[in-house]
């Protein structure tokens, strides 16, 4: 199992052959607070890198997910829809979103690492 | 008449604090200044409410048998006297639930009211009225189903149609006249413009063997208390006009819209929306929930842009059906069809056309063999306003429980046939 | 708490009793279960719930944009005038002429205030006024054959701009606040261009400051051919001192709700209007009023209209209240906005020091003042402590661009005794979130007390329903 990505719009990206998986980090759920609800997109839909296919609804707050390469998804966790608050209690294993398969996997290569992303969080927490 | 409860005293005291020497040094970023006003001179109490009162006197009252999205129900006394309460009257948004309990539970009653009512699992808190309601209804629709065109069944009140094709037109929607796999949704109006009351099933079927959305819409809810409902008919979503209920006629506004769906939709639906809750010691209150459907946190990805609701009037809808209760409502409803089918047949027998041959609730349409217009003056003549021209020389009558026996017999009289 | 559902009450006769109707079975109702209450319980039931409810009635109702002025009661009772209230929308014209002459008279009336050359009264509120603008320019740029997707809206602005914008399929571009709380005049540079259709603004903004670019942002808009839409959310500031028509605004929409006093009624209804200048009178929507030898009629016939938003002619009720709002005032409407300012600006002096200021100038008709360096969470808790003194919060969280924000707008109808009350009581509660933070904490101290929205959100309960 290779290394998450990440995203400058605080989405992990976890590459499982020739599929990806999506979440959001623990950062991102923490600054949304309470989710209480989240559209998912209709599996077989495609998007292009940056497009938004996912809304989060938090008591207060609407975040857009948004795609981190082009790709079309393949499954989306219909448990969220019952219970969003996986995403605050888990956001890494069992709050994941959804999985796509990439048109192109190199387009991964262009997303953050780890330590990238830390830099990325550690700076805005200035 | 002056609503500014400040003294010269008040004024210059409060200029001192903020450090200007004058009001119009305050106002004077405000540019280019106007040079001249011209509206009248200010008025008293006393003048204003005889120049309004000789505004109001200019319009005529007459007995009631038109219909056509706009009812003359009977509005019972203790409603007036219970919105009129400042509390109610002059309350806001109930942003801070703590402080807004008796608004925010009045408006669950309305919803769960208008779910008794309709046969649906979820409404809303009001819309504007029934002719936004069913565009809301559209816009929700083309949301869920990624669908743009709207199919609209014949018979739908021609002023609501106008409503939507402007909605439409401006949120990139397509009023069509095939249900395909473009179509986000089926409208139908029960009963229709005509009166006429029509069995949903073969429609709705056609439309969820479609993959798209079927709205009911309603334009005098009293008759949903003798017909029924279209969450038993499998209705996706119905939206309607709740101007019947206690609100008066008033030319034309503010009316209630109203719209209630089925539990997957809840999620999409627009406008405000009250939930129960508790607080952290277990005592139930309301809120306003799921917020984030509403344009002030969705922002540009919110489906509807709306705001304001109708709150007073959903309150006075609210109060209408608690006053009415079962047994009155089927009696207004009961009272309503029976003085339309009575003035129907009276006509009937005098020679006039019956074009309903289907079951109708409160309105019918009849042929005139002489010029509609004329018989709609003759009657005017005896202050009684006679129905709606709709063209082809037909003419679109209604009945209330507000029209007496006399006041029928008099119609049939006048009419001139 | 008692629903109203959980009666079983014999019911008061407000009609006669009926016989049943023969509709064919298949379309018959076979249960209607509404519960039957005398009226004796309805009074109590709903007094009971009066009291459970803040209004201006009860005391000052500071949210800021909301203009929560007071609520003249004589315009209660003219709009409930059999002449006003008893009229049906289809009634002949030629016997309706009083209710087409308060159309007609608010329109003029609107026209002289804002200088706009045409208004339209339909709207419901005033988002509905911003669809319908946002609508026309979409149309008058179609007719032009002029290809612009994108609306501008400061950062600052309310929801609907954005949300308006969107529904109509226009592109949203936001524009930052700069330091001194106007539209950042060299980020809007880089985005005026000839794609624009639209540059709306809200002044003063909310913010509550006056847009002191207004002037180049009017000039840029109109070089580049862009309409300037003024959201009128709050004219409560000028009124009869300035007008928008004459600060380069091609349509403005005003809310009859807030400026024009008619009354909240907890959320609605609200009166909407839109105001535009002679090149775009044609897009209106229908029916227009014309006066013919001294008599009022409606006009259909209007090709360019956008359509029809109202199913009959807009919140007419509310047109009345607000006529005999405008005429009560007459030429001394500016009164009204020069209070409704040192009201303000007064309150935000007594503030000043105990508050974080986000931009430090003179304040039109409400202000900005944030609680960010009180604590995290703190706005909130200051909210709810405001409840148990008997008072009521300002708007909070809003404008998202101030972190901690709070809005206040007093409006003219307060009392300096008043103020000073609100002001005291603010200093007290600061002062127990210093010393005291729990009372703040488990604020407001009613029953219920603070409530769990998150709940609310996640187990809906959103309608009573019967036992099975």
């Amino acid at each position: 199992m290779e290394d998450r990505k990440f995203t400058k719009e605080h989405e992990w990206v976890e590459k499982v052959d020739q599929i990806i998986i999506i979440g959001i980090t623990e950062f991102a759920q923490d600054q949304l607070g309470d989710i209480v609800s989240i559209e998912l997109p209709k599996v077989g839909s495609s998007f292009k890198q940056n497009e938004a296919m996912a809304i989060i609804d938090s008591v207060k707050a609407s975040s857009d997910i948004y795609s981190p390469v082009d790709g079309e998804i393949t499954e989306t966790n219909e448990k969220l829809l019952e219970q969003p608050e996986l995403i605050n209690q888990s956001p890494n294993e069992e709050g994941w979103i959804l999985k796509m398969k990439p048109n192109n996997p190199e387009q991964l290569d262009s997303l953050l690492s780890k330590e990238q992303y830390n830099n990325l969080v550690g700076q805005s927490k200035e | 008449m002056n609503y500014i409860p400040h003294t010269k005293e008040d004024i210059s005291k409060m200029l001192s604090v903020v450090g200007c020497s004058t009001v119009d040094e305050l106002v004077s970023e405000f540019k280019p200044r106007l040079s001249e006003l011209n509206l009248n001179n200010p008025m008293s109490e006393m003048e204003l409410v005889a120049y309004m009162t000789s505004l109001s006197e200019k319009n005529s009252q007459m007995k009631c048998f038109v219909g056509g999205g706009s009812y003359d129900h009977y509005i019972p006394s203790v409603i007036n006297h219970l919105v009129s309460r400042g509390e109610f009257l002059t309350s806001y948004t109930p942003y801070q639930p703590e402080a807004s309990q008796g608004i925010l539970q009045v408006l669950y009653e309305f919803q769960s009211y208008i779910c008794l009512l309709t046969g649906m699992d979820v409404s809303n808190a009001s819309l504007y009225d029934g002719a936004s309601a069913l565009a809301e209804a559209a816009l929700l629709s083309s949301a869920y189903t990624k669908r743009r065109g709207i199919f609209v069944d014949a018979g739908l009140n021609p002023e609501y149609l106008k409503v939507l094709q402007t909605y439409c037109d401006g949120t990139d929607l397509v009023i069509s006249n095939t249900i395909d796999e473009n179509t986000a949704c089926v409208i139908s109006q029960n009963p229709n413009f005509n009166g006429e009351i029509k069995n949903p099933t073969g429609l709705i079927e056609k439309t969820h063997l479609n993959n798209s959305l079927f709205i009911n819409c309603i334009s005098d809810p009293t008759s949903l208390a003798i017909i029924k409902p279209p969450g038993e008919f499998g209705a996706d979503i119905v939206v309607g006009e709740g101007q019947s209920f206690g609100i008066p006629k008033s030319f034309g506004g503010p009316y209630l819209g109203f719209m209630a769906v089925k539990q997957f939709l809840t999620k999409k639906l627009p406008g405000r929306i009250v939930g129960i809750t508790t607080d952290g010691k277990g005592n139930e209150g309301f809120v306003l929930t799921l917020q984030a459907r509403e344009q002030f946190i969705r922002r540009e990805r919110a489906t509807s842009n709306i705001t304001t609701n109708q709150t007073l009037l959903a309150l006075t809808a609210t109060i209408y059906l608690a006053s009415l209760g079962k047994t009155g409502l089927q009696n207004v409803a009961r009272a309503s069809y029976h003085n339309a089918h009575l003035l129907q047949e009276k006509l009937r027998k005098k020679g006039i056309d019956i074009v309903n041959t289907n079951p109708f609730y409160n309105e019918f349409l009849v042929k005139t063999p002489k010029s509609t217009e004329k018989i709609i003056a003759n009657l005017a003549e005896h202050n009684i306003f006679g129905g709606i021209d709709v063209g082809d020389n037909k003419l679109l009558v209604c009945c209330t429980e507000k029209n007496s026996l006399q006041d029928i017999d008099l119609y049939v009289k006048e009419a001139s046939i | 708490m008692k629903l109203i559902f959980e009666y079983n009450q014999a019911n008061t006769k407000h009609t006669p009793e009926e016989k049943d109707v023969d509709v064919p079975k298949e379309l018959k109702r076979e249960n209607l279960l509404l519960p039957d209450v005398n009226e004796v319980q309805i009074i109590r039931h709903y007094t009971e719930l009066s009291k459970k409810n803040y209004g201006i009635d009860t005391n000052l109702y500071p949210l800021g944009s909301c203009t929560m002025k007071y609520n003249p009661r004589v315009n209660e009772d003219i709009a409930k005038l059999a002449g006003f209230s008893n009229i049906h929308p289809l009634t002949p014209v030629n016997q309706a002429q009083g209710a087409l002459e308060v159309i007609w008279e608010l329109q003029e009336d609107l026209k002289k205030i804002t200088g706009m050359d045409a208004f339209s009264l339909q709207p419901a509120a005033g988002s509905q006024s911003e669809l319908l603008g946002i609508m026309i320019a979409k149309k008058y740029f179609a007719e032009k054959n002029e290809n612009r997707t994108k609306i501008i809206i400061p950062d600052s602005a309310h929801g609907t701009n954005p949300a308006t914008a969107a529904m109509c399929k226009f592109q949203t571009v936001t524009i930052p606040t700069d330091k001194r709380g106007n539209m950042d005049l060299d980020e809007f540079k880089k985005e005026i261009g000839s794609d624009v259709a639209v540059v709306m603004i809200t002044n003063p903004n909310t913010l509550g400051l006056y847009e002191e670019n207004l002037s180049e942002i009017k000039n840029l808009a109109k070089e580049n051919g862009a309409l300037m839409y003024c959201d009128g959310a709050n004219m409560n500031a000028f009124l009869g001192i300035s007008k928008p028509a004459d600060q380069g605004f091609d349509m403005i929409h005003l809310n009859l709700h807030k400026t024009f006093s008619t009354p909240h009624g907890g959320g609605g209804p609200g009166g909407g209007s839109l105001g535009v200048k002679t090149f775009l009178e044609d897009y209106l929507p229908v029916p227009r009023i014309k006066k013919e030898n001294n008599e009022f009629v409606f006009d259909c016939n209007q090709e360019k209209s956008v359509g029809k938003l109202h199913s009959f002619y807009g919140n007419f009720g509310i047109l009345v209240r607000a006529l005999a709002y405008v005429r009560s005032w007459g030429t001394d409407i500016q009164k009204i906005s020069k209070m409704a300012v040192l009201n303000a600006n007064y309150l935000f002096s007594l503030l000043k020091e105990d508050f974080d200021v986000p931009y430090d100038r003179r304040c039109a008709h409400e202000f900005v003042i944030s609680a960010k360096n009180l604590g995290e969470k703190s706005t909130i808790n200051i909210a709810k402590r405001i409840t148990d003194y008997g008072f009521h919060a300002p708007t909070i969280y809003f404008p998202l661009i101030v972190k901690e924000a709070l809005m206040i707008e007093p409006t003219e109808t307060e009392s300096k005794e008043t103020l000073d009350a609100y002001a005291n009581i603010l200093k007290i509660i600061i002062k127990e979130l210093k010393e005291e933070p729990e009372l703040l904490k488990n604020a407001p101290h009613t029953t219920p007390g603070r409530l769990d929205e998150v709940k609310a959100a996640r187990q809906l309960n959103l309608r009573w329903a019967p036992q099975e």
